[in-house]
């Protein structure tokens, strides 16, 4: 009695196996950071059930806030998702020189195409000796400051266009017993990272501008040269000046990054709001909570990163992600033609689902007139013109060696946010130092 | 008894203390639980002891989240998932280890010592210290001296390699309890079984087994709860693909995620997470503490 | 005695096949039907295949190697049913334990992609390296921190509550259900307790919550969490003179509070208090809160075992009650003080959701056992990795030896 169970259980499972497949669409699973969850995730999965309707293949996006570490563990298990899209085209690189990416040269992707379509600045950045393993995706903008322009134009404070005249407002707004920045670095595991991005975004518009840049980057100047040093200063003014940011100094690094706009959107008992500025990313929009979302390019909208040193051409600092594949099935194949198609940006830029991606299409030949908010159709102009004028520059802490980019240069930039001005000096030469 | 004699400890004072001491414990659970049944706004914009004061919390309730978190984020999928990982990893491990623990307790054959010693030896070992090569074991199989010992598996991902890394974590104790509690059985009944002739595997069956069921029970409970609540074993070897994920990879990537400070799903969620724990840990909470104090050792 | 030689042959073969071949073939065959399963089959037929087949596919094991053994010569049979009975665990053992164990000791005296040999480098990196350093001060601050409090509160709650009349089973029952839910789900439920938001939002955790809405501003105007007057006026805590929150688990020391502030750099003592990990402190708590109940309730029943004519001779001799408990019932329970040390010491070195999912070692309150799957997976580090885990293991041997010699010990008294 015992064995015929066992049996007819065996069999049932022989039974499951042989006439599981076909029976379903394929499905293809694409791993991301952007968590599942929120606007960005909400919109690819959105721009993937549009595919589904066409062709019958399942693509399910997954994010997870470990991300990084999270997808090293799939590759070293063997069990790695079909598609991934790296937020650093660094880690990318890295994936293709272990091994774990298929050229996209073999996944019938139309080569000519594919570098006509997308600028080159982007397309090198997925290359290894010249083969294209990486797919750009998506961009987002992160010279911008954000604001309430009715806030602004009832104190009659105007955009600042040079960094002086933005510490100018500063002081002003100080003056006026306001508190003129959002300023939040805390970020699970990562916390750090927007102070890199102020020292981007500074470096770009100092020393010899994107030429001292990319120097920086690429280790050709150390880490503790004056033009660093005078960004670290210039950053430290924002941090560490008395009353600048919201909570104080000590709450920099306790602030989420994801809410450290929300005080903008709050009102006092005399009806001002807790911040005028707030330097972040393009994507910052997602984080916001609903009713502020609903004002995006009507109640807070953003100005450009000001210009620092006179004579320097304007610069743009950006960050986007950047997709390898770990396999070639026919189905992993028809998502890659799917996702280098302008129509893979349609649902996310019309913001079908009301998810309020902020996404930027890395596809030139995309359509900005279908961006969902005028807010991003400027961005998108934005960075379609630096990308021309071979201004834009990719965030360099991604493009430097992980020890450093992920690692020492985070942890040193909320050491100098806790301990002040003092610790310029000792925070570069820590970074240097650290350099692989 | 005369009034003199009177104990402190019968004092209200010892009273207090303890009704301190748990209403302290249990203040975890009150605004978290709470907040579960708060709708979104609500749980952003007013701390919860506010909203008790202020008696608007009435207005606040509602089953929004639950639906949500187990619908639309699909947690209900987890929480099956969680079934099929940790009923074979609480079996698989008991079942080799009763045998093995029989042998041990009642035959006699060359090598016990030995093996036992190995069982016990393979105690102190850690989790940690095994992990990533049995995920690479996992993965592309084992290789000793050039010899392919077994080949490329790429179980990685599937219920099948957690049953495996739970078996492996806790076979080692499962052998040490059970070989315990069956030295404790009488042995002129298995003597006696085999005088009329009846074989090993029969002994096994109708005799060891049903005669060890406490102490059985004892490290099941333990193991259920242990390999349902885990989160790095799961974690290692499932991954975070939403097919097979379990309940607690689940409410962690909620817990750590960070969008929109969805405290309102992170609460439901985890909520929903505890509600098998604590049926087991109520319905059971005899077997589970002789588990918990044998797993004391658990390496 | 050529007859005698070809039985011998036979069962070691049999002897073979049991300790290695059938278990083999059993792991082979479960790993791959349930692999293609998992591509294939949908998800409600696997999950009920996976409960049923994949919990009784054991059973076909030695159901199968039973039958092998009853063709084997009669004198042999009973050596047989032992390496039956015990070959699949010892081989399961070496396969899943014994040589990964081997393989990480081995793997940490290799550079990162384990192809070098490098000697002991990674062992003078994991002593030298700040970031190990910080860790392993973290481990040492946990393992006194938790084992002495768990202890602590344990036997309080222990020896209180067996005196009461009533309600002791509830009253246990709440210590000791954070024992049964997942470190994941408490470390949730602390972190919302933790909760930071920037001013001047609403702080819904409960610390920040209670700390904000004290006292008043200094132009005499009420402290509020953004609550409301009766005439609907919204009680804000930005004013000057209100305290503000402040993000507890990023907090790695005590200087940013005002007891800390300008301290007189004479004053040994406060300057050292002032060095304090509070987010591991905190962290540390949400094991207390976990472990207590597991404590008290082993203590509890080794206080119940003591005889009460002991207690009450110490008691009509007039000795005090502290003085009843130290040298009545503590002899009576050191060596259960020991068993919980002991598994307490295991699980604090092995800890490793609490801070995964709170700050991710963030702000110095990194623990070892994050540490190891950091360096794997994030520095991608194998030999480093491997260093930490076998640190991780040499502190736990002698814990475990301690332990299992001196049940050893007890029973053979």
């Amino acid at each position: 009695m015992r064995k015929s169970i066992f049996g007819l259980l065996l069999i049932l499972s022989m039974v499951a196996i042989a006439c599981g497949g076909g029976l379903e669409g394929e499905e293809v699973l694409m791993f991301g950071a952007p968590a599942t969850d929120g606007p960005d995730g909400k919109a690819i999965q959105a721009s993937f059930d549009a595919f589904e309707e066409e062709t019958g293949i399942i693509v399910t996006y997954v994010g997870s806030e470990n991300f990084e570490s999270e997808v090293q563990a799939q590759m070293e298990a063997g069990n790695p998702p079909d598609i991934a899209l790296w937020p650093q085209p660094g880690a990318v690189r890295d994936a293709a020189e272990r091994g774990f990416l298929i050229p996209m040269a073999d996944l019938d992707v139309d080569m000519d195409a594919y570098r006509t379509n997308f600028s080159s600045y982007l397309v090198g950045l997925g290359e290894v000796d010249g083969v294209a393993y990486g797919g750009a995706h998506a961009v987002n903008l992160k010279s911008i400051v954000w604001y309430q322009p009715a806030e602004f134009e009832k104190r009659g404070y105007a955009i600042p266009a040079t960094w002086d005249e933005m510490i100018a407002l500063a002081d002003q707004i100080l003056a006026e017993g306001m508190t003129p920045f959002c300023f939040g670095m805390y970020s699970n595991g990562a916390t750090g990272w927007l102070a890199t991005d102020w020292m981007e975004d500074i470096m770009l518009r100092t020393g010899e501008g994107t030429a001292s840049y990319d120097q920086w980057v690429n280790h050709d100047i150390p880490f503790n040269d004056p033009i660093v040093k005078n960004a670290a200063t210039l950053l430290s003014q924002i941090m560490h000046t008395d009353g600048y940011v919201v909570g104080g100094t000590d709450a920099i690094v306790s602030t989420f990054f994801g809410n450290a706009q929300d005080p903008m959107f709050e009102r006092d008992a005399n009806g001002n709001p807790g911040c005028f500025m707030h330097r972040q990313a393009s994507f910052i929009p997602g984080f916001w909570p609903e009713e502020a979302k609903e004002g995006l390019g009507t109640e807070t909208t953003s100005f450009p990163f000001p210009a620092i040193e006179s004579g320097l051409p304007p610069a743009a600092l950006g960050a986007g992600d950047m997709w390898g594949v770990f396999n070639d099935r026919d189905a992993t194949k028809a998502v890659v033609e799917y996702m280098l198609s302008p129509d893979y940006f349609t649902a996310i830029a019309t913001n079908v689902n009301d998810a309020g991606s902020t996404r930027i299409s890395a596809h030139t030949g995309f359509d900005t007139s279908l961006y969902w908010s005028p807010v991003v159709q400027a961005q998108a102009a934005v960075l379609s013109d630096a990308l021309a004028a071979n201004s834009f520059r990719f965030d360099g802490s991604d493009n430097m060696p992980p020890a450093v980019g992920a690692g020492s240069f985070w942890v040193e930039m909320t050491e100098l946010a806790v301990n002040g001005p003092s610790y310029i000096d000792t925070a570069l030469d820590n970074i240097e130092n650290s350099w692989p | 008894m005369n009034l003199d004699n009177q104990k402190w400890y019968d004092k209200p004072v010892t009273k207090i203390i303890l009704i301190t001491i748990s209403l302290t414990w249990m203040i975890p659970y009150i605004g978290f639980v709470l907040s579960s049944f708060r709708d979104e706004q609500a749980v952003k914009r007013y701390a919860w002891w506010n909203s008790i004061s202020s008696g608007t919390i009435l207005d606040e309730l509602t089953l929004q989240n639950y639906s949500e978190i187990l619908f639309a984020e699909n947690l209900s999928r987890s929480f099956f998932n969680s079934f099929a990982v940790t009923i074979p990893s609480t079996i698989i491990p008991i079942t080799i280890a009763a045998f093995a623990a029989y042998a041990f307790a009642f035959i006699d054959f060359r090598g016990k010592d030995i093996a036992f010693l190995f069982v016990v030896a393979m105690m102190i070992v850690p989790l940690q210290m095994s992990l990533i090569p049995l995920l690479k074991l996992m993965k592309s199989g084992a290789i000793l001296f050039g010899i392919p010992l077994i080949p490329e598996l790429n179980i990685n991902g599937t219920f099948v390699a957690v049953w495996f890394a739970h078996t492996g974590f806790g076979l080692p104790l499962a052998t040490f309890l059970l070989r315990d509690f069956m030295m404790s059985l009488p042995r002129s009944v298995i003597e006696s079984a085999k005088m009329d002739g009846a074989s090993h595997l029969t002994t096994f069956f109708r005799l060891a087994l049903p005669l060890s069921i406490a102490g059985i029970a004892a490290f099941a409970t333990f193991q259920f709860l242990w390999v349902y609540n885990d989160f790095l074993v799961a974690n290692v070897f499932l991954g975070i693909n939403p097919r097979n994920m379990v309940i607690t990879s689940h409410v962690a990537q909620l817990t750590v995620g960070n969008y929109g400070e969805a405290w309102h799903l992170r609460t439901s969620g985890a909520v929903i997470s505890m509600i098998v724990p604590l049926i087991v840990f109520f319905s059971l909470q005899r077997f589970f503490i002789k588990g918990l104090i044998g797993g004391a050792v658990k390496g | 005695m050529e007859n005698n030689l070809k039985n011998r042959l036979f069962s070691t073969g049999i002897r073979i096949i049991a300790f290695a071949l059938f278990p083999l073939i059993w792991f082979m065959t479960q790993a791959i039907l349930f692999r293609e399963l998992s591509k294939t089959a949908d998800r409600w037929l696997l999950i009920t295949l996976a409960i049923l087949v994949g919990s009784s596919f054991i059973f076909i094991l030695y159901l199968g190697m039973n039958k092998l053994i009853s063709y084997a010569p009669n004198q042999y049979q009973e050596a047989l049913f032992g390496a039956m009975f015990v070959g699949p665990a010892i081989f399961l053992l070496s396969l899943f334990l014994f040589y990964p164990a081997i393989r990480t000791i081995y793997l940490s005296f290799f550079d990162n992609r384990g192809e070098n040999f490098i000697g002991f480098e990674n062992y003078r990196w994991s002593i030298t390296d700040p970031s190990m350093l910080i860790t392993i001060r973290n481990q040492i601050f946990w393992l006194v921190g938790v084992v002495l409090l768990v202890i602590l509160f344990g036997l309080v709650v222990a020896y209180l509550s067996d005196r009461l009349k009533r309600g002791e089973a509830f009253f246990k029952s709440i210590i000791f259900m954070p024992m049964a839910i997942s470190a994941v789900g408490s470390s949730a439920m602390y972190k919302f307790i933790y909760e930071y938001r920037p001013p001047p939002l609403t702080q819904i955790g409960l610390i920040n919550g209670l700390r904000v809405s004290r006292g008043f501003a200094d132009d005499g105007s009420k402290c509020g969490n953004n609550t409301f007057t009766d005439n609907g006026e919204k009680i804000g805590y930005t004013s000057d003179g209100c305290e503000v929150p402040v993000g507890w688990l990023q907090q790695r020391d005590l200087q940013n509070f005002p007891l800390f502030e300008n301290l007189d750099p004479g004053n040994t003592f406060l300057n050292l208090l002032s060095n304090l990990p509070l987010n591991t402190i905190l962290l540390m708590i949400i094991m207390v809160w976990m472990f207590t109940g597991f404590a008290m309730v082993v203590f509890s029943a080794a206080i119940k075992a003591i005889p009460e004519e002991i207690v009450e001779a110490g008691r009509i001799d007039g000795a005090s009650e502290g003085r009843i408990f130290l040298s009545v019932v503590m002899p009576y329970i050191r060596s259960t003080i020991i068993v919980v040390a002991t598994y307490l010491t295991i699980s604090v070195l092995k800890a490793f959701d609490i801070v995964f999912v709170t700050t991710r070692g963030d702000f110095e309150s990194n623990l070892l056992a994050v540490k190891m799957l950091d360096e794997y997976f994030k520095f991608l580090n194998q030999g480093r990795s491997a260093a930490v885990a076998v640190i991780i293991f040499i502190c736990v041997i002698p814990i475990i030896l301690l332990n299992v010699f001196r049940n050893k010990a007890e029973n053979t008294i």
